[in-house]
């Protein structure tokens, strides 16, 4: 507040706030100067050798070399194709949504430069180089299409239809593009492609799920109220590990064996691991996802419901128009954390021997001679790629928050 | 009692108990509202008056006695009780507006799932409802950007909307400021000299007078007197009636 307001005055005005703020803030009195001092030693120190390690001591060799395992793990080769149409779907779609509900801004334009500059720069040879910057191109196209006005505003009602229907439809695309025409085995899917499948199966699958377990334990029916107290309660006291191991172990015990061939190349007939893991997920987001919801569903006043009640609508339509969306507006933050949560917690796959982007680099350091040492410029790269996307996710919510108008009524 | 309107008896109320836990708060109401008549229920608080309008469209279930709204008796058939609520419109103290939903969604959200109205249909109607409360330039609003007059100004629209051949009114000006009070009261003064059947709980003692047909002097869940309000005001009968009226007038 008081860096806008100060960049809004004139130049001399800045200069005698700045150092006003500085006095205020900084050195008034002793041992707050004190404070300041070692903080700012401190800080610069941390600086300076993080900075020295990035761009002196580390060597990113390591990640150039080994980018296709970090990206999508042991999937064959020349069967790249598939992931491609999902990456192109995802960017225009992405570009066209930033575009049309939010400016960049500056913040989120360093973001998006941190996001797209090293991508580019490890894919910047060869055919992947290509297929990278036109997926670039494509988010960068969206956003100056629907940004710029050249939309007319007739346009845009159902240009942001076409937007969510190809939301929607991106999950799909995917799944079949990955099991479509011969498919790829399910346990050759890897590298953070498979943590961003798995994050989205998570959330995807677990949102609705968990919103019919928040109804159900408020509602009115005592057996309704029982199984999803009882599953919430289940599952949130079971740590996830422990779920994702009875996923591998437990789970195919139980069961059946379907022989329907149409399934067999997916490897559906035998549920293969990677399913096994994304239902665990799912199960466990919706235990926490439903206490979330609950949280909003309560927050809703009374009165609203009598409104509605009086109005004549039926319980479903008083759900689904008044309450939910009340509810879950209030609740959107943590809802959020809730699934960047999930994002995070989809490096535990590992543990049931899934090679996602974790145990990918975990897998360089161990197993390749030649890089053995390196790993904490792989856990570095590990950890911008989860941030990158983590990061992405809480400034959307932000932007939903604000284009909702949260916190003004 | 027979009513100064005159019409078919559209509510007919026959010794309406009702418990909550251990505490009763209504302890037998038996009444009958002709159709067109406009009656003034008030009381003390805690008296029963807000939960008696609230088994009128079963916001509030009823333990014993029969309510029969327009011919169709009140009870478990969710048949019934979707028809009484769709005739009954109903206005609250706190408004209850959806705050997520403009002014027009507001209105037309019934229409377009209850009555089934096509969307142009519906919005007509909308604004047409939003002249006669006299505010159609909020149409686009949300409701946090109203007073609180244009708000149950709003709410009153939202309920005639359904074309209610009742409307119960629970304390409407109560939580408004005392400028706002009239525009609300004006909105329902027109609406009582168009005939509609209307139960309003208020303690707006001037407008009672003017367009009630009917006093109903509610305490300790029972109708302790009902009358003219010229009777109300000359000639109360009974102790706990003129003291309440003493102590608000």
């Amino acid at each position: 507040m008081d860096a806008m307001t100060a960049a809004k005055a004139p130049p001399a005005q800045f200069s005698i706030q700045a150092r006003r703020w500085a006095r205020d803030n900084l050195f008034g009195g002793i041992g707050n100067t004190l404070l300041t001092v070692v903080t700012s030693l401190f800080l610069a120190f941390a600086f300076y050798q993080i900075l020295r390690f990035v761009f002196s001591s580390a060597q990113w060799d390591v990640i150039e070399a080994n980018r296709r395992l970090l990206f999508i793990g042991r999937f064959p080769q020349g069967e790249e194709w598939r992931l491609w149409p999902t990456i192109f779907l995802v960017s225009a779609l992405a570009g066209l949504t930033w575009g049309l509900w939010s400016k960049v801004g500056w913040l989120a334009a360093v973001l998006l430069a941190l996001v797209l500059v090293p991508v580019f720069l490890f894919f910047a040879h060869g055919q992947v180089g290509m297929l990278t910057a036109l997926a670039i191109a494509l988010a960068l196209m969206g956003y100056a299409v629907t940004q710029t006005g050249l939309v007319h505003e007739r346009f845009q009602g159902p240009i942001r239809q076409l937007i969510v229907v190809g939301w929607v439809m991106a999950f799909p695309v995917t799944i079949f593009m990955l099991l479509a025409f011969g498919g790829v085995d399910p346990s050759l899917w890897g590298g953070f492609y498979l943590n961003i499948l798995l994050a989205v199966v998570g959330i995807v699958a677990s949102f609705p799920l968990g919103v019919l377990l928040a109804l159900s334990r408020t509602s009115s029916y005592p057996a309704f109220r029982l199984v999803s107290t009882g599953y919430i309660e289940l599952f949130r006291g079971v740590p996830l590990i422990t779920i994702l191991l009875m996923a591998w172990f437990v789970l195919p015990d139980f069961l059946p064996s379907w022989s329907v061939p149409v399934f067999a190349p997916a490897g559906l007939d035998r549920m293969e691991l990677v399913y096994r893991v994304m239902v665990a997920l799912t199960l466990f987001s919706a235990a926490y996802v439903a206490e979330i919801v609950r949280g909003g569903l309560l927050a809703v006043p009374k009165g609203q419901l009598e409104a509605a009640q009086a109005l004549g609508l039926s319980t479903v339509r008083i759900n689904a128009l008044i309450v939910l969306p009340q509810a879950l507006r209030a609740v959107l933050p943590a809802l959020v954390g809730q699934f960047i949560s999930l994002f995070k917690d989809t490096s535990l796959v590992s543990i049931v021997t899934l090679v996602e982007l974790l145990r990918a680099g975990r897998a360089i350091a161990q197993g390749q001679i030649q890089f053995s040492g390196r790993d904490p410029e792989i856990l570095l790269f590990v950890a911008l790629l989860f941030w990158i996307v983590a990061f992405s996710m809480s400034r959307l919510s932000q932007r939903l928050e604000h284009s909702l108008g949260i916190g003004e009524r | 009692m027979t009513s100064t309107a005159g019409g078919r008896d559209i509510i007919i109320c026959e010794g309406v108990k009702k418990w909550f836990g251990d505490f009763q708060a209504l302890r037998g109401i038996t009444t009958t509202v002709a159709e067109g008549e406009v009656v003034v229920v008030f009381g003390p608080s805690g008296s029963g008056k807000s939960t008696f309008i609230r088994t009128l469209n079963r916001l509030e279930e009823h333990d014993e006695g029969r309510i029969v709204i327009d011919g169709v008796e009140l009870n478990e058939n969710l048949r019934n009780l979707e028809k009484v609520r769709s005739e009954v419109g109903m206005v609250f103290q706190q408004f209850n507006l959806f705050p997520h939903l403009t002014v027009r969604r507001n209105i037309t959200l019934a229409l377009t799932n209850v009555r089934h109205l096509r969307k142009a249909e519906a919005d007509a109607l909308a604004e047409q409802l939003l002249n006669r409360v006299g505010i159609p330039e909020q149409v686009d609003k949300y409701p946090a950007q109203l007073s609180g007059g244009q708000q149950q100004r709003v709410a009153i629209a939202r309920a005639l909307a359904m074309q209610p051949k009742i409307m119960l009114f629970d304390e409407p000006t109560s939580a408004l400021d005392p400028e706002m009070i009239k525009e609300v009261l004006d909105v329902m003064t027109q609406l009582a000299h168009e005939g509609m059947t209307m139960i309003v709980i208020t303690h707006e003692m001037g407008f009672a007078r003017e367009v009630a047909d009917r006093f109903l002097f509610f305490d300790d869940g029972m109708i302790v007197e009902e009358g003219t309000p010229e009777h109300f005001f000359e000639d109360p009968q009974e102790e706990r009636t003129k003291l309440f009226l003493s102590q608000i007038l």
